[in-house]
């Protein structure tokens, strides 16, 4: 008997309809467990619209768009980085056709593409508004400059110096440049008797002569600095330095909107929507005493209908809203400044360097206190730095580690590798006779890993998209000091051995605390005993593969290990007065200086990219050579206790610091006293209220400012000296025995062989 | 990526209990030569999950005729291994996406290499 042509049909939509429903199932309980949202099983007039949401990539209105058409749509409401919507229409009706209609429908959203799956819920979130002040002092003027002259204004600037700035390319950072007077890093500050060839662009003129007639400034600037960002670009949070400019700021958005965040010392995060061809006007508390950054991303989060100008989108705390992501364009900011020629007298000396505050007030960070601090003080100063500094780190880690090949070597051919944290791939090629595959957070190195004709992904340490009990071997060669929290360095671990079939063995190396390993300093200390002016960017001496890449006597100079007896011994803590783990806890973190010892287990290590030598190092020290053609040495962060936030963005500080903005006190044009803004809802990114570590070294190098903070790109005239770039990484060195007792804490896992090997401790261990 | 790499791959989505093998959505395949050494597809074929690694070939048709089932005495089977080298490590997936077969969350591939970071959500 055949089945007619109906009934198989019947059958095969009633299969696919069974999936749907089944997958939809699956989304309410993940809503549910997850959200605590609890669909409905009857109709109602709303709906939760799961994958639909701004976590998912989707904007406010592509999910409009595709649910107006089902009919009277009253609301929609979206939360920041949820990935779910809510929608209410005026009749059941219309929320059931939708309901019919797009449970299961494939929704395009540019790149990305989302199954929507849609369920009846009794109730959604309720809107509520905050308004929020705009900083003391700042004033955002709308439509300051027509289309014509924003055209105009945008004609008369010549990159062409730029193009050939390898640096600014291999970094990917914002251009700048100056006119009037340049800004130098170094000083943090004008050179005021030395004005520039190039004054401000006649084009200008007109613009200015508007601001003096509006009253937004009284005299007319003498210096401009235009920056131009990409998306993806921002600009650390800085304050402007009072003794280089007067009073009033002004900062013309041009090209594109951006978001611009505000923070204060007591912790207050103001986020301000910049529209294109608006003016920013910044005095008083907003330019003296309140930091100003943008975080480099490539959207946004805005309110999704025109605010009334101007907009202070406040801090999202619960509350979802009206917001839509936003991609961000190319924007370029014209920032005028009036040189300040006697010292600076304002009402905020803590933030004054003309009274006695460090000229330079860079964010920094703190030992984080959640996983979300975590995981942004990573991304920050690890994930992003490798990113950055992929080519020319990738040039320094060519000579892979003896012991671990050793480690390689001993595996059985056919053994399944998994190396997480891979880095350039250094490790995969050692053993042809095992299936090697890596792994790293940094796409620009497992990249190169793929270039080099490895098989590698991207993919987080906590997280490997691998089976269980999949691998025969792990390696982890100098990551899991990059984890900043106790729990999250376990974590790693835990995964990496979860990898690890019954009997299979991982090797874990961590940079050591201690340097000096029975009376053998390691030889990223002794580069530094030989030559101490030299490269000033040996990252980690026990990984940089400079000098002597054969097997020395040192790398098995580290006598008195491997006996695992040792383990079950009380771990002596370190020789000097370290401070343990507790007392890190709530600490600061130090900026480290290259090539000696370790003071404290958390810190920041710089790397120095020197301007063009983002390809890979060459000669003894990789390339790079200190000399006083360096600007930039290894300083403590300055630190100031009114900027209390992560930093934004660590790219190196070439380039001037400021873009900044001013605002009008009595103008006729669209501008609104401050207090009467009216704010929605978005999320500034990380309004953290970390603790500012306290300077571990003078003053003086404060001032000399960490260019960590400041801007990247290079001066506009070349004549300058070739500043280098300055990255931080975030290390936790481990101290002799820690590893161990971290490994400890994961069942079914036993440590089988512990040792030092230059500057580093390492374990074997094996799956039970 | 290769076809090796791919049947060691899973879906990590938070929540997902059946996230293996990810369907492959390829916008551009190549197939590179690679030296063959009979030995070490021979110690692979038993690390594999080989009814992925034939709905994988198929899904990108370069299935060259491999059974669905493992052939047996595979070992000294020269053609047999030589398909195998051929469809683990010649076809290159250098385009596409990897896409969850419980979320339909999808992973990009990108010049051979799949990005597998999760969003913070899905972690």
């Amino acid at each position: 008997m055949e089945l007619s042509e109906a009934s198989v049909n019947a059958v095969k939509m009633s299969k696919e309809r069974k999936k749907l429903i089944r997958k939809q199932m699956k989304s309410c309980h993940i809503l549910l467990k997850h959200d605590g949202i609890r669909t409905a099983s009857h109709v109602t007039k709303s709906l939760v619209v799961a994958n639909g949401g701004l976590g998912n990539g989707v904007s406010r209105e592509q999910l409009c768009a595709a649910m107006k058409e089902m009919g009277e749509l009253e609301t929609i409401i979206m939360s920041p980085h949820k990935p779910y919507a809510f929608a209410t229409y005026s009749s059941e009706q219309s929320a059931q056709k939708a309901h019919g209609l797009l449970n299961g429908h494939l929704l395009h959203c540019g790149d990305n593409s989302v199954t929507l799956y849609l369920s009846f819920v009794d109730s959604v979130p309720c809107e509520a508004e905050e308004h929020v002040p705009l900083p003391e002092g700042l004033s955002l003027v709308e439509d300051f400059v027509s289309s014509e002259e924003e055209a105009l204004l945008l004609a008369a600037v010549d990159w062409v110096t730029f193009d050939d700035d390898t640096a600014q390319k291999a970094l990917k950072h914002r251009r700048v440049k100056h006119y009037g007077y340049e800004f130098r890093y170094d000083t943090n500050n004008v050179e005021k008797d030395k004005p520039l060839s190039v004054g401000l662009p006649d084009e200008c003129v007109p613009i200015l002569e508007r601001c003096l007639k509006d009253g937004h400034i009284g005299a007319m600037p003498d210096q401009l600095t235009v920056n131009q960002y990409q998306p993806g670009q921002g600009i650390p949070p800085h304050v402007d330095t009072h003794s280089a400019f007067e009073d009033t700021i002004l900062s013309l958005s041009l090209g594109s909107k951006t978001v611009m965040e505000f923070r204060h010392p007591d912790g207050r995060v103001v986020a301000v929507l910049l529209p294109g061809r608006s003016l920013l006007v910044m005095k008083g508390e907003s330019r003296h005493l309140w930091s100003h950054g943008i975080t480099p991303r490539k959207f946004d989060m805005v309110p999704a209908c025109h605010p009334e100008p101007p907009a202070a989108i406040t801090p999202d705390l619960g509350n979802p809203g009206n917001l839509t992501l936003s991609k961000r364009g190319t924007r370029t900011s014209f920032t005028f400044r009036r040189i300040r020629r006697s010292p600076c007298q304002c009402a905020f000396p803590s933030a004054c360097d003309s009274q006695g505050a460090p000229s330079s007030l860079p964010s920094a960070p703190s030992l984080p206190r959640c996983q979300g601090d975590a995981a942004r003080l990573e991304e920050e100063y690890v994930h992003r730095v490798y990113d950055a500094i992929a080519p020319h780190f990738s040039g320094t880690r060519h000579s892979p580690w003896p012991r671990v090949c050793d480690f390689l070597s001993s595996l059985v051919p056919g053994a399944v590798l998994a190396d997480v944290g891979c880095g350039n791939g250094k490790y995969l090629g050692v053993n042809p006779e095992v299936v090697a595959l890596g792994c790293d957070r940094s796409s620009a190195l497992v990249h190169i890993c793929a270039e080099r004709g490895f098989q590698a992904f991207v993919s987080d340490a906590l997280n490997v998209p691998m089976l269980t009990a999949s691998c025969d071997a792990c390696i982890s060669i100098a990551v899991i000091h990059h984890f900043s929290t106790p729990e999250r360095r376990l974590a790693a671990v835990r995964e990496l051995m979860r990898l690890l079939k019954p009997g299979g063995r991982a090797l874990i190396y961590v940079w050591a605390l201690e340097q000096e390993y029975n009376k053998q300093r390691s030889k990223y200390l002794k580069h530094q005993s030989r030559e101490p002016s030299r490269s000033p960017n040996t990252a980690e001496g026990q990984s940089e593969d400079s000098a002597s890449p054969k097997r020395t006597v040192n790398s098995h100079g580290d006598v008195g290990i491997t006996n695992v007896d040792r383990l079950d011994t009380e771990v002596s803590g370190p020789v000097d007065q370290r401070p343990g783990e507790d007392q890190v806890h709530h600490g600061k973190l130090s900026v480290h200086t290259n090539r000696t010892a370790f003071n404290s287990q958390d810190l920041l290590v710089p790397w120095h990219l020197k301007d063009g030598k983002g390809k890979a190092g060459k000669g003894r020290k990789g390339g790079r050579e200190a000399g006083n053609r360096d600007v930039i040495r290894e300083t403590a962060l300055a630190v100031s206790k009114d900027n209390p936030s992560i930093a934004e963005n660590i790219l190196p500080s070439i380039g001037p610091a400021s873009d900044c903005k001013t605002e009008p006190t009595d103008s006729n044009r669209r501008s609104t006293p401050p207090d009467s803004m009216s704010a929605k809802v978005a999320t500034p990114n990380a309004c953290l209220d970390s603790s500012l570590p306290s300077s571990t070294k003078d003053t003086d190098h404060a001032r000399k400012s960490c260019p960590g903070f400041e801007a990247a790109a290079t001066p506009a005239i070349p004549e300058s000296s070739t500043a280098a770039a300055v990255f931080h990484r975030y290390y936790h060195v481990f101290q002799q025995g820690e590893i161990e007792k971290v490994c400890c804490q994961v069942d079914g896992v036993k440590v089988q062989t512990s040792y030092h090997d230059q500057g580093n401790w390492c374990v074997i261990l094996v799956k039970d | 990526m290769k076809l090796l790499t791919h049947n060691m791959l899973t879906s990590h989505v938070k929540g997902v209990t059946k996230g293996y093998p990810l369907l492959i959505k390829a916008t551009e395949v190549k197939v590179n030569e690679v030296e063959f050494n009979s030995q070490f597809v021979s110690r692979m074929i038993p690390k594999l999950e080989w009814s992925a690694l034939v709905q994988a070939a198929e899904g990108l048709g370069h299935l060259e005729d491999l059974s669905a089932e493992l052939v047996a005495d595979y070992e000294n089977n020269e053609e047999f291994l030589k398909k195998v080298h051929k469809v683990l490590l010649e076809v290159e997936v250098v385009e596409g996406s990897l896409q969850c077969p419980e979320s339909g969350r999808e992973f990009p591939i990108s010049r051979g290499v799949p990005n597998m970071l999760l969003n913070e959500d899905e972690v």
